[in-house]
């Protein structure tokens, strides 16, 4: 199958998509198809080593009162670590951890943290479950982020 | 362990300068608390029998509809207000935030003092504090050290002598000068770093501070317990265990599990005293983890979900009764016990989560009656010998859903009913819900535990009508409905009844309400900040009766996940934590 070819046939006159495609062009030729390519998941790295410890000083400051410094949580608030959290978030897309806490993190004061702390917060939830470090960012692309499910660590 | 003690009153006072402090303070006594004046609220329910009552019958049926504010103040927005306030001396002392007291005048609103742990000068003039930020282990939170730790949550305080007393965070009990709020001493009583804390404080009982601890759901080599404390010196006097040891009496009840793996019992609710029977009344919460799948045993767990008699003076349990053995879906019976004479029997109310309304007598412990509200879907309740048993297919297993009306959020939590002597009821907020639950496991090792994930699918209860809050009203001792009054937010306050016929709750949505105790009608509100939270009171300055609501954010269940996901069109300011103080017009 030409990929170049069928990228040539949507061609626009403008010179701003024409670099854009142009670009699409490269990576696909770099890359192959995009749909056999599944999307990157947890444990091919999604957030970095720094973002996780800015994430960590989010955590101490904003959430240990209820949810521990070790994060296995109290009575009210949920273990965000280990089996217990696997067990209530297993299966279940990043995108829905991410918009809960978002929405309804820290409880007495929802929503007060910018987007940036709750990326940094999450990040550093995936870095205590072993969830691995990758070499970029983990950024607010609800898209991307439903389309990762949160999944134990695929048998080698 | 280290312990604070005022040695010099004359020393203290030539030190305080310009500190503002209360004049011509008043002891308290123990007559004092056993027979409240009706103007003061000197017990966190306003007497040992934790009726939340008040005598006070200047506001009426008549007349509540003209009531007005007369000052309100903002509270710390470090953690969710849960405050029960004391009156003494026309004085109003706060439970803040994160051990924070504050002392207003109670017909003004004016600040008199304030003290904030670990930055509040000690009455000694020593600034070696008892606990130190090292002390906390994995407890602690660097950046806001001892003026932040941890959970936060303070319930209530006691007063006695010269001293307010509370139980903190970080697991220990202050006891502040009543007159200047500076300190006079710490105990710690348990190691933070395990998980322990205090969310409720004391209570003053012969003379004896006693409180219950909270955050015992952690595996350690330890169970939860409650103390008692000399109120002049910290000096703990005794401790008693509210698990059974596995080489104690009832240690069989948790089969053969080992000391580290009996978790829970938790002792967060403060307590009534009788000072007749010289006994103590105290809830214990539910074993832990929650379900009997996850916990490994599916024994009685004593003294899980039991309510203790103590003997104050000695920790002694002179009998428990277990309200629901081997309890396995978090239903809590902690909560408050409401001491009421029928026909010359003492008697002991108290109801749980699954709005269960219990009679015990409390010389002997014996269950004198249960009356099943009828909207749980758990348990079934022998009419005769008032055991419960669980209904078919609703013990969980691990991984299996479960369908259970309450949710376990509970019927009924923290939020005081309260007694009316006049209308001879019982006054409780409620609310309705449901969920479909999955209990999940945890890591059964040292540190771990826990009361295990749940995945919880919340819905409305079918009888409910799509409202969340109820304020049930049940004639004592049947305990047949009087009357009941539904609300589509939460009530979020305990109940408060007074004399002058009316009682007082406030919702989640922002109304502090007065209803006709006989009849039900409403008869007055007030849309205030955002969600009322805490427990109201009314007291007397000058010949003016005042009602006093707290308001606040934070909290469990009921503040939280319950409205948004079954009542998302209400909506509140996400902070707001203050009180609001009501009298008549001049």
């Amino acid at each position: 199958m030409n990929h170049q070819g069928n990228l040539l046939a949507l061609f626009s006159v403008s010179r701003i998509s024409f670099a854009v495609l142009a670009a699409a062009f490269t990576l696909l030729n770099i890359y192959g198809p995009s749909y056999a390519q599944p999307a990157p998941g947890l444990w091919d790295g999604l957030y970095t080593e720094e973002q996780a410890s800015r994430g960590q000083t989010v955590y101490r400051a904003s959430c240990t009162s209820c949810h521990s410094e070790d994060l296995r949580g109290n009575s009210n608030a949920p273990s965000l670590i280990g089996m217990s959290f696997m067990f209530l978030w297993e299966t279940r897309p990043l995108g829905t951890l991410f918009e809960k806490i978002q929405a309804e993190m820290p409880t007495e004061n929802p929503g007060s943290l910018s987007e940036q702390s709750y990326l940094d917060v999450l990040s550093y939830i995936m870095q205590v479950n072993s969830f691995p470090a990758g070499i970029a960012e983990l950024v607010a692309d609800m898209d991307k982020l439903n389309q990762v499910v949160i999944t134990p660590k695929p048998a080698q | 362990m280290k312990i604070k003690i005022a040695i010099s009153i004359a020393a203290l006072l030539g030190s305080l300068g310009s500190l503002a402090q209360v004049d011509n303070y008043t002891p308290v006594t123990k007559d004092m608390l056993h027979d409240p004046d009706p103007g003061e609220w000197l017990n966190w329910r306003g007497s040992d029998s934790s009726w939340g009552y008040s005598a006070l019958d200047q506001i009426t049926t008549d007349n509540v509809g003209q009531l007005q504010l007369v000052w309100s103040w903002a509270l710390d927005e470090t953690g969710a207000i849960q405050a029960a306030p004391l009156i003494h001396d026309g004085i109003m002392f706060i439970p803040v935030p994160r051990g924070v007291i504050q002392a207003m005048d109670a017909a003004t609103g004016d600040l008199i003092w304030e003290y904030r742990p670990g930055i509040t000068a000690a009455i000694d003039g020593s600034t070696d504090r008892a606990l130190r930020v090292d002390d906390l282990g994995s407890a602690a939170m660097s950046q806001t050290a001892f003026a932040g730790v941890g959970r936060g949550v303070q319930k209530n305080i006691a007063i006695f002598g010269n001293m307010v007393y509370a139980a903190t965070e970080n697991a220990s009990i202050v006891a502040v000068d009543a007159s200047t709020g500076l300190l006079v001493w710490e105990t710690p009583v348990a190691d933070p770093a395990m998980g322990y804390h205090y969310t409720a404080g004391p209570i003053i009982a012969n003379g004896v501070l006693v409180t219950g601890i909270t955050g015992c759901q952690r595996y350690k080599e330890d169970v939860c317990f409650i103390t008692g404390h000399d109120p002049l010196t910290g000096e703990e006097l005794w401790r008693t265990d509210t698990v059974a040891r596995p080489d104690a009496p009832g240690g069989d009840t948790w089969g053969d599990l080992p000391l580290q793996f009996r978790a829970g019992s938790d002792a967060w609710m403060a307590g009534s005293y009788d000072p007749d029977t010289n006994l103590v009344y105290w809830g214990t919460a539910q074993a832990k983890p929650w379900a009997r799948a996850v916990r490994g045993t599916d024994g009685a767990a004593l003294y899980t979900n039991s309510t203790l008699a103590l003997n104050p003076d000695t920790g002694e349990m002179v009998w428990y009764y277990q309200h629901l053995p081997g309890e396995t879906h978090d239903m809590d019976e902690t909560f408050e016990s409401i001491l009421i004479d029928i026909d010359g029997r003492k008697s002991l109310f108290k109801m749980g989560k699954l709005a269960i309304l219990w009679q015990l007598d409390r010389t002997t412990g014996e269950i004198i009656n249960a009356t099943d509200v009828g909207y749980q879907t758990i348990v079934r309740l022998d009419p005769v010998t008032h055991e419960v048993t669980y209904r078919d297919g609703l013990i969980p297993r691990i991984g299996e859903e479960v369908d259970m009306c309450p949710s376990t959020s509970g019927f009924k939590s923290w939020r005081s009913m309260a007694y009316h002597p006049q209308t001879s009821a019982l006054y409780i907020p409620i609310t309705l819900n449901c969920e479909l639950a999955t209990f999940g496991p945890t890591e059964r090792v040292l540190g771990g535990g826990g009361a295990g994930p749940v995945r919880r699918i919340n819905y409305h209860h079918p009888a409910s009508d799509g409202n969340l809050g109820e304020l049930l009203v049940l004639n004592v001792p049947g305990g047949d409905v009087k009357w009941r009054y539904r609300f589509r937010a939460p009530f979020n306050t305990a109940a408060l009844t007074t004399a002058g016929g009316l009682v007082f709750i406030g919702d989640w949505d922002r109304t502090a309400h007065a209803f006709d105790a006989e009849t039900g009608e409403k008869l007055w509100q007030a849309r205030l900040t955002t969600s009322l939270q805490g427990f109201p009171i009314s007291y007397m300055i000058d010949g003016k009766q005042y009602i006093a609501m707290p308001v606040g954010t934070g909290g469990a269940s009921w503040s939280s996940q319950l409205p948004r996901e079954l009542a998302p069109e209400l909506r509140r300011p996400r902070n707001g934590n203050s009180i609001h103080v009501f009298a008549l017009p001049e």
